[in-house]
């Protein structure tokens, strides 16, 4: 990784050949003629740790964002997840599973946690004793790098060799920021952070690193995407029903509307959807990014795992389940019925999404069958006997229905019908239908199944 | 289960009348009562086995299928739970179902397009054990998907059925209870259980499902246009001898 001609990173193969944090560009390529050079982007990188300091707020509510590091004060947490190396740890997989690598270090003061982070060390302090005996530890890099060079110059090679040097003399030769900011990391004096302010509504987009021409390959950067938003949904303590996906593509850009069954900031969720729903979406053209947007928030009730009962979790298991089935099948094949308040058979049915709310119908007397036919059948006729089969024996009827004279325009329109309820010589329960309108005509329209 | 006492029954089984009785009462799988009598009075443990894929081997809609099982469903739907029907036959007539004692806020509906994609759901549905029942309706499926399904009902109590075409009857199952429909006398439903846990049965049940109008022995058509037009009424059907 290189910024300003010099190598800001290198990993351990370049090392090993000899290069190192501060070698030149030419210098690195003569070491090693195959090395990959890459070109720091400091716009990424911030967009990188804006996402991830979404994301952390599933874990504290106070997240600040620095051009190097994000901190999160996991102080008053440390019993909800119990104890801090469990925090530790749910943080690193966390941020592995974004596909990012992170140095992790813990400490009383948010400047010495992160010196000892940027420092590789992977402390985990929790006391002013620990921290003083692990930052006296710190080479003098943590430090602005003017500093560091001066202090150098005066002998010194780790943190604690600095705090012996005296500090009036130091001050007036460097300058108060040195004794500050070693005041600040040792708890000294107090660190003030401004807190990241989450956002309001939920819009975060991340840059593909090369064009993408397969939907299933989206789902990786989908995913750190959804880690975001969960963490986000979990600060406010609120959940979604819907979020959108956009795929921008150089042209155009295509949009996935993801819907729950219930309000959920539950990553694993979003993440089962996300998956089904990018498994059957063909792409017209290479995507260059995605931009993920959450607008309609609900406040999620506190959960507590005592107070919740077997139904409760049968109920989120029925929404994990349903969404799936969604994601995949598509929405509409996915559905509730009620009954709607119209007696013509056909319009008596309602499909509903399966968020809508079902009324309870009342019960009618009248005989109706469990099975409609979508399209009437025609049945054959002898002698002006209905047949199916052989002939159809009536058992009950004619019942007259007739309406819908006023949306005559739509397909089902105006009808006019003797139904009857008829027994056929296989034994099948039918529910049939003459047409009182020319040119008449016998119909199977159900089954009493 | 049987096997509690396997020496015993076998000599019991000679007479249905007794082991009816005793054997079958002593099953240990969940079940929940069909709502018919004489069909609990045949099924190990007294009803419908939950957390257990129970095969409707059937070829005609309309004989009263999904009147067989509405008293279970309605009984599932009053404890709360949920049910789910993958890929209806027809449309389903809300106000029927409704009627039938159905809550139809418990109930829903998947239609996949493709038949791959309705094992998948209802392999889905039924392993994740969150349900009350399950009824999937199949036209074609192999005893190695029938397999995956009886698999996934093991997860939980879900009721579970797979409705299959009469043929299938000839083909093994690794269903632990496998019924045949068809149209029984004077208006019933005839099941044949063709496979349970326990000794064979061997006659045919004739259970009085729900049936849009009470059957009468007189039953002739009573409109004034079809007693014009017909001049006497068919006679009453029969149960077929043979069972296609």
């Amino acid at each position: 990784m290189v910024e300003d001609g010099r190598v800001v990173l290198a990993d351990a193969l370049a090392r090993a050949a000899g290069i190192d944090r501060g070698t030149g560009v030419a210098a690195a390529r003569m070491l090693a003629p195959a090395i990959t050079l890459l070109a720091r982007s400091r716009s990424r990188e911030a967009a990188a740790l804006q996402t991830l300091a979404g994301w952390a707020g599933r874990f504290t509510s106070r997240v600040s964002v620095t051009p190097d590091a994000l901190l999160l004060e996991v102080g008053s947490c440390l019993r909800l997840f119990g104890g801090l190396d469990k925090v530790a740890n749910a943080v690193g997989e966390g941020v592995q599973a974004q596909g990012f690598t992170a140095a992790l270090a813990a400490a009383p003061t948010p400047l010495g946690a992160q010196w000892l982070a940027q420092a590789g060390t992977a402390a985990r302090c929790s006391d002013g004793v620990d921290l003083r005996r692990q930052l006296d530890a710190l080479p003098l890099d943590v430090l602005p790098e003017r500093i560091a060079t001066v202090l150098h110059g005066f002998g010194a090679s780790t943190l604690a060799d600095v705090r012996r040097l005296p500090g009036a003399e130091l001050a007036r030769r460097i300058g108060v920021g040195c004794r500050q900011l070693m005041a600040k990391a040792f708890g000294e004096l107090p660190d003030p952070r401004a807190d990241f302010v989450f956002p309001d509504r939920f819009a975060l987009a991340i840059e593909l690193p090369s064009s993408v021409e397969n939907a299933v390959a989206l789902l990786f950067a989908a995913r750190r995407l959804s880690f975001a938003l969960s963490g986000w949904l979990a600060a406010r303590q609120s959940g979604v029903r819907e979020f959108s996906l956009h795929l921008l593509q150089r042209q155009n850009e295509t949009r996935l509307l993801l819907q729950f069954s219930a309000p959920t900031a539950d990553q694993r969720r979003f993440e089962r959807v996300l998956r089904e729903r990018l498994e059957r979406t063909t792409l017209a053209a290479p995507v260059d990014s995605l931009r993920l947007e959450a607008t309609q928030l609900t406040a999620l009730p506190g959960r507590s795992q005592t107070l919740f009962n077997d139904s409760n979790d049968d109920r989120e298991a029925i929404g994990v389940l349903l969404e799936r089935l969604a994601a995949r099948l598509g929405e509409a094949q996915v559905y509730r019925v009620a009954v709607h308040d119209d007696h013509r058979p056909e319009c008596a049915t309602r499909q509903l999404a399966l968020s809508a709310a079902v009324t309870p119908a009342a019960r009618s007397t009248l005989p109706r069958p469990l099975w409609l036919v979508a399209a009437p059948q025609q049945l054959a006729e002898i002698d002006g006997r209905p047949c199916r089969r052989g002939p159809l024996r009536l058992l009950a009827g004619p019942e007259r229905i007739e309406s819908g004279w006023w949306d005559e325009g739509e397909a089902n329109g105006d009808i006019r019908r003797d139904y009857f309820i008829a027994l056929a010589s296989d034994g099948c329960w039918l529910w049939i239908y003459r047409d009182a309108r020319l040119p008449g005509g016998w119909f199977l329209h159900g089954y009493f199944a | 289960m049987l096997s509690a006492a396997p020496v015993s029954l076998a000599d019991v089984l000679a007479r249905p009348d007794v082991w009816r009785a005793n054997g079958l009462a002593s099953a240990a799988i969940p079940t929940l009562g069909s709502g018919f009598a004489a069909l609990d009075d045949e099924l190990p443990g007294g009803g419908w086995p939950r957390g257990t894929l129970t095969e409707i081997l059937s070829d005609q809609a309309g004989v009263g299928e999904c009147s067989l099982l509405m008293p279970a469903l309605a009984q599932l739907a009053d404890q709360g739970k949920f049910s789910l029907l993958v890929a209806p036959p027809q449309a389903l007539n809300a106000p029927a179902w409704a009627s039938s004692g159905i809550d139809l806020a418990r109930l829903i509906v998947v239609s996949p397009s493709r038949a791959s994609e309705s094992l998948w759901a209802a392999e889905q549905a039924l392993a994740s054990g969150a349900l009350g029942g399950v009824l999937c309706w199949t036209t074609r499926i192999d005893a190695r998907q029938v397999r995956r399904l009886e698999v996934a009902a093991g997860n939980g109590e879900t009721l579970a059925f797979v409705f299959r075409p009469a043929r299938a009857r000839a083909e093994s199952s690794p269903c632990a209870l496998r019924l045949l429909l068809s149209a029984g006398a004077r208006g019933t439903l005839a099941i044949d259980l063709l496979k349970r846990r326990g000794p064979p049965c061997a006659r045919t049940l004739n259970l009085a499902v729900a049936r849009p109008v009470e059957w009468r022995e007189d039953h002739a058509p009573q409109s004034a246009l079809a007693r014009g037009q017909f001049p006497a009424p068919a006679a009453r059907s029969q149960r077929p001898a043979v069972l296609a």
